[in-house]
């Protein structure tokens, strides 16, 4: 019997239950989650603070993404290499529950802990600099936070299943961070980069849900030509078909890696 | 053999393929399967035993739907597990074993909860389910204890207890007594043969020739990605040759004696080998005609004989069969 | 000698794409992003600022990462407790970890700045090449004896690789990577300086920008002495934890 709506939502408060178990069993990671927002705040600030306080929102909101970069896709792809490591992913997989699922709960855990990256930059300059960042709607801002955390939550699905496909995942991942940075134009604008990268920055979903962020958050700010709401509809858009390319990518590699048989493999 | 195998496997072969060298240039292919025929019924303790490398974990993979066969018909349950694994998945268990597979930074309970919800065990049994297998595998005291703190054997049971809790009707296990104490392995095999008599049907893989021969209705022997013999064990004794086992042995013999002994009636095999400073000759025999008195008189010029005869043992059938596949 | 050496676990060095990425790709990647940033922020000075400072702080993943790494690899393969039970000499033990690092750093800060000079257009006499060379060699060796220095603490530890994590964001900040020391906080200046990665970012600027001979000693001699405190201290940490995590027990934990 195939996995119904109940028993997939199961697994996903498992595994979301099973991330939270894991990281207060290890809770080391606290230190690199905490530090890596407070320095991407810091350098952000620094570089910027003579540019003016416009592009001092910028960075940081830009720095902000960077960090929860680093929560919800490393960590959503990190635990997946976890599994090969640990020898769980073939007892994960032999369960009916389809991996994406597992991959699922992980997200929304790695989401959640995002969040506070990317408040603890926004803190973090705000206390060390004695300059709180301007707002005119936090309820707005909050809720297009955690938009641009869902945009990278469905790029870290895609990337998650990476590390079902191949051990090397993990450093496939490292040396396309910074790459990453660059596409999404997170702390720069994207028309800076050359004008053929321009089509490869229009499919990452938190170039557009940035842009939009930005938006909000800066008073004036003349992002993409084409404004707010194309921004978020761009992102929807970009979200949903990286959303639906992790589906059909989960089933191809599960049955990938059925065939090659290195599911023990680290 | 039923008609309806509950395990039913045809021909399979499995090509395991890697590349190698700085540029990966070096293309290496490795034949662990070469045409694997088996079938295990509903309810029976079924044995798949061979040398280390001979393609046994491979093909419990295949069968457990973790690796798909490279060519050849391999169903379970009536279910293809090329195509309809998501089926099949419920109603079977795996266990590996091992060292590895187990979430170490939670408790064995925990480690439970995480794979019933998976597996779909209902909400309102979970819990009340976990508490059984624990017991049955007598982990109760230690199941909120972090798995890293366990040793190789309570790590076994608890793959144990995962294999078995969302009650499987077909249980494959991987040398499921593999690092665990004389006791345990003995609660184990009868863990094993009380889930029998619950319905469930065992596949194993073991290098333990006496728990195989205690606890399998069937065994097939794999050696090199071949299925070498399968029967029970009384059939697996008259494949080999012989219910009874001689074995002489003296301070060397020479060509002409071991010919004689060879003609001896009900002899079908003479194997002999070096035994520190002495050689042993191990017979087996067919029938029950041959007395010991007899290859004593035949061999009488030799002062230092030792004759002892025994029951043929799995051990033995299995390296005869081993063998000669190798040869 | 292998297992001294351990070259396969020491950044899979062995392995073409691993390579790639590590000495070609991710030097390359961390400029651009920074190189554009700066661009915005500050314009054509700031840019080589950067650059220079990227592409020698991207030796953090190939010495301080790697032995890192290498200390988890071996822990969770379990390969450690039967090292540590040898009758190899601790020294070559402990030290020869750092081998294939510092031959793979020298390469990624000898890529990261052919990079600066020839896409970023950073200013470069060839006649300098001999100080800059002394420079990397000196930064990747007192990196490396970083790197060994926190695989002394990972010994101990579940996960070195936090460790390995928690520097390469502060080197970002505290060694003047991106922006000059002097514009931190006084108290951060000086925790910047406990760091190689400081001095050795400083010796390679000035020997770029053809600093004379005496300033270069003495940025070499901060680098140098930098290098040997950090292997007397990762020695006195490798037999220190190495006794600890016999008595914990925590080797065979990972």
């Amino acid at each position: 019997m195939a996995p119904n709506a109940y028993s997939r939502g199961r697994s996903l408060v498992a595994v979301l239950r099973l991330s939270v178990l894991t990281f207060l069993a290890d809770p080391q990671w606290l230190i690199p989650s905490l530090i890596a927002p407070v320095v991407f705040g810091l350098v952000a600030y620094e570089l910027f603070s003579g540019a003016g306080p416009f592009f001092v929102l910028y960075a940081i909101l830009g720095a902000g993404m960077m960090s929860m970069w680093g929560q919800t896709l490393y960590g959503s792809g990190w635990a997946t290499g976890a599994d090969r490591h640990l020898g769980t992913l073939e007892p994960t997989l032999s369960s009916p529950t389809p991996y994406l699922y597992v991959v699922g709960g992980r997200v929304i855990w790695n989401t959640v802990a995002g969040l506070f990256g990317g408040a603890i930059v926004f803190a973090v300059v705000a206390v060390t600099y004695g300059r709180p960042i301007p707002l005119s709607d936090p309820l707005d801002f909050v809720l297009m936070f955690l938009f641009v955390i869902v945009t990278l939550a469905s790029v870290g699905v895609v990337f998650a299943a990476a590390y079902v496909y191949t051990r090397y995942a993990g450093f496939i991942q490292n040396v396309g961070e910074f790459a990453f940075y660059v596409g999404t134009g997170c702390m720069f604008p994207v028309v800076l980069l050359p004008f053929w990268t321009n089509p490869i920055s229009l499919v990452l979903p938190p170039t557009w849900a940035l842009d939009a962020l930005r938006y909000l958050a800066i008073p004036g700010y003349q992002g993409f030509s084409w404004g707010f709401w194309w921004d978020i509809i761009g992102a929807v858009g970009t979200t949903l078909v990286y959303l639906v390319i992790a589906g059909t990518v989960f089933k191809s590699v599960e049955r990938h890696v059925l065939e090659v048989g290195d599911l023990n493999d680290w | 053999m039923s008609a309806h195998p509950v395990i039913h496997t045809r021909d399979v072969r499995r090509v395991f393929e890697s590349r190698k060298g700085f540029f990966f240039n070096e293309l290496v292919r490795t034949e662990a399967l070469k045409g694997v025929d088996l079938d295990v019924d509903a309810g029976e303790i079924f044995g798949l035993l061979g040398p280390n490398g001979a393609g046994k974990t491979t093909f419990t993979k295949i069968v457990s739907t973790l690796l798909l066969p490279t060519s050849g018909t391999v169903e379970v349950l009536g279910f293809d597990v090329t195509k309809e694994a998501h089926k099949l998945r419920p109603r079977i268990g795996l266990v590996l074993g091992g060292e590895r597979g187990l979430y170490n930074r939670i408790s064995a309970r925990e480690n439970l909860r995480y794979f019933a919800d998976l597996f779909g065990v209902p909400m309102e049994r979970r819990d009340k389910r976990i508490e059984e297998v624990l017991e049955r595998v007598d982990l109760v005291e230690a199941a909120d204890r972090r798995v890293e703190e366990f040793s190789r054997g309570m790590k076994q049971k608890l793959h144990l207890a995962r294999g078995i809790l969302h009650g499987p009707e077909v249980l494959f296990l991987d040398e499921p007594t593999i690092g665990l104490d004389p006791k345990s392995a003995r609660e184990t095999r009868k863990l094993i043969r009380s889930l029998v008599a619950d319905g469930v049907t065992i596949f194993l893989t073991t290098h333990y020739m006496f728990e195989a021969e205690e606890l399998c209705q069937r065994i097939a022997v794999l050696s090199r990605g071949r299925v070498v013999a399968q029967d029970s064990v009384a059939g697996l004794r008259k494949l080999v040759g012989g219910d009874r086992t001689i074995e002489v042995e003296a301070y060397g013999f020479d060509d002409g004696e071991i010919q004689r002994l060879r003609a001896l009636p009900g002899v079908s095999r003479v194997v002999s080998e070096e035994y520190g400073p002495r050689l042993r000759l191990t017979m087996r025999v067919r029938t029950n005609e041959l007395e010991l008195a007899t290859i004593r008189t035949m061999l009488a010029n030799h002062p230092e004989l030792a004759l002892r005869e025994r029951r043929t043992s799995l051990e033995d059938i299995y390296l005869d069969l081993v063998e000669e596949e190798a040869s | 000698m292998n297992a001294i050496f351990a070259p396969r676990t020491s950044l899979g060095f062995m392995r073409l794409d691993f390579v790639l990425g590590t000495v070609f790709i991710i030097p390359f990647t961390q400029m651009v992003f920074f190189a554009f940033v700066a661009g915005l922020s500050g314009g054509a000075a700031a840019v080589s600022f950067v650059v220079v400072g990227n592409a020698v702080a991207t030796v953090t993943y190939s010495s301080i990462f790697s032995v890192c790494q290498t200390t988890d690899s071996e822990k969770e393969a379990g390969t450690m407790e039967h090292l540590l039970v040898s009758p190899a000499n601790r020294f070559a033990l402990y030290f020869g970890r750092g081998v294939v690092p510092i031959l793979a750093s020298l390469a990624t800060v000898t890529v990261g700045l052919v990079y600066a000079v020839t896409i970023f257009h950073v200013p470069f006499n060839a006649a300098e090449s001999p100080a800059i060379a002394v420079s990397i060699v000196l930064t990747a060796v007192a990196m490396v004896g970083f790197g060994l220095l926190l695989g002394g603490v990972a010994l101990y530890l579940r996960t070195s690789i936090i460790l390995g994590n928690i520097f390469l964001f502060i080197g970002l900040l505290l060694s003047g990577v991106n922006f000059p020391l002097s514009s931190l906080p006084l108290p951060l200046q000086y925790l910047g300086d406990v760091f190689p990665l400081t001095w050795g970012l400083a010796a390679v600027r000035a020997s770029l920008a053809g600093a004379p001979l005496g300033t270069l000693l003495g940025l070499w001699l901060n680098v140098a002495v930098g290098a040997v405190a950090s292997l007397a201290l990762a020695m006195l940490l490798w037999k220190t934890f190495e006794r600890r995590a016999l008595a914990t027990g925590s080797i065979a934990r990972f």
